[in-house]
């Protein structure tokens, strides 16, 4: 009897006519209206580097530009009048391998005249520098080091790029995808030699593969929407 | 036109990180090569590592002659970077000793082993 009641209950909540998702974002379509206008804008205004504009999670606006237009996108939307992205409020980057260009550089802004926030993404590979957008930005510096410490992409005419958090002579980027997860040395204190000696990890334990996914599907209601929606630009 | 497209296809332009051509490129390894081997004198009496200023030139060269199979002009730039950087942070005293001592001289490494038996002792 207790246990017929739970259902009905539970089922209760699903077959009015509003479905009530507690922990789905609620979209507002007047910002999101205003946001791909905005990047329509962006995309009118630099069309040599806007390759496409997309609003993902629907509220955060992307524009993907050519790695060329890192200097010139970023100087327009932070000076623009209409934008003012006067700060730079992170830069990151991931690493796909299967991806002709591997890298891809993500720039986080924030106007705070406009209580707005875009993101800037371009792409990269190993060997092929990006401009260093420090002249843009000064807090840019730090990030630029971070990211050519773990992902070893290079920065054109940063002031001063050079390792920021890994040791002295460690040798690899540690966040690319092929960097082994218990890196390649281990460090220990010899007392024969007085001193720290760094060896080749050995491991006493085999390597094991955690296969940490569910077999469930945590968030089926959420299936078939991408990631991204598109905002059309004119090609 | 087909012939075009095709060679667009193969000729792929890629951004130089510095250096526009050859010698370009071999002139910059030169130029670290000669500021590496300057400073060593100086790097030994600072460290104080237990090596001499000859042994620090044989081993400045026997870590060019690793890369000595490169040939690709935008790696050759990659590496004479972080052999800058590196450069940089041993002559500043940035590093320490052990760093020295253990980056470029594997004294307590053993070596991996190669022929049967070694490898039979070493229980692989």
């Amino acid at each position: 009897m207790f246990s017929f009641r739970i259902i009905r209950s539970a089922s209760a909540a699903i077959t009015g006519n509003v479905v009530r998702r507690a922990t789905s974002l609620k979209v507002d379509p007047s910002q999101k209206k205003s946001l791909s206008d905005f990047g329509k804008y962006v995309a009118d205004c630099m069309p040599k580097y806007v390759q496409k504009v997309q609003i993902s999670s629907g509220n955060e606006l992307e524009i993907l530009i050519a790695p060329e237009g890192v200097v010139p996108v970023l100087q327009f939307l932070k000076d623009h009048h209409n934008a003012q992205f006067a700060v730079v409020s992170d830069i990151t980057a991931i690493d796909v391998p299967s991806r002709h260009y591997r890298f891809e550089l993500i720039y986080n802004l924030l106007s705070l005249r406009y209580n707005s926030r875009i993101r800037v993404k371009t792409y990269t590979d190993e060997l092929t520098p990006v401009d260093s957008c420090v002249e843009v930005f000064k807090g840019a510096n730090w990030y630029e080091r971070e990211i050519w410490d773990m992902y070893g992409v290079f920065f054109s005419n940063h002031p001063d790029l050079r390792r920021i958090l890994t040791d002295y002579g460690f040798e690899g980027h540690p966040f690319r995808k092929d960097f082994p997860l218990s890196g390649y040395v281990e460090v220990r204190y010899d007392d024969e030699a007085k001193r720290v000696v760094v060896e080749p990890v050995e491991l006493a334990q085999e390597f094991r593969k955690f296969d940490l996914e569910s077999p469930w599907e945590q968030f089926p209601a959420h299936r078939s929407k991408p990631a991204a929606e598109d905002v059309a630009i004119d090609k | 036109m087909a012939n075009r497209v095709a060679i667009q296809k193969t000729v792929r332009h890629v951004k130089p990180l510095i250096s526009q051509n050859n010698q370009e490129a071999r002139s910059r390894v030169f130029g670290l090569y000669k500021a590496w081997y300057r400073q060593i004198p100086y790097i030994v009496m600072d460290y104080d590592i237990p090596k001499s200023v000859e042994q620090c030139r044989a081993k400045l060269r026997e870590k060019f002659e690793e890369n000595r199979h490169v040939k690709d002009i935008r790696v050759i730039d990659a590496l004479v970077i972080k052999g800058q950087q590196e450069l940089k942070e041993t002559v500043n005293i940035w590093k320490q000793k052990h760093h020295l001592m253990s980056q470029y001289f594997k004294e307590t490494q053993e070596p991996k082993p190669k022929d049967f038996l070694s490898k039979f002792l070493a229980g692989q």
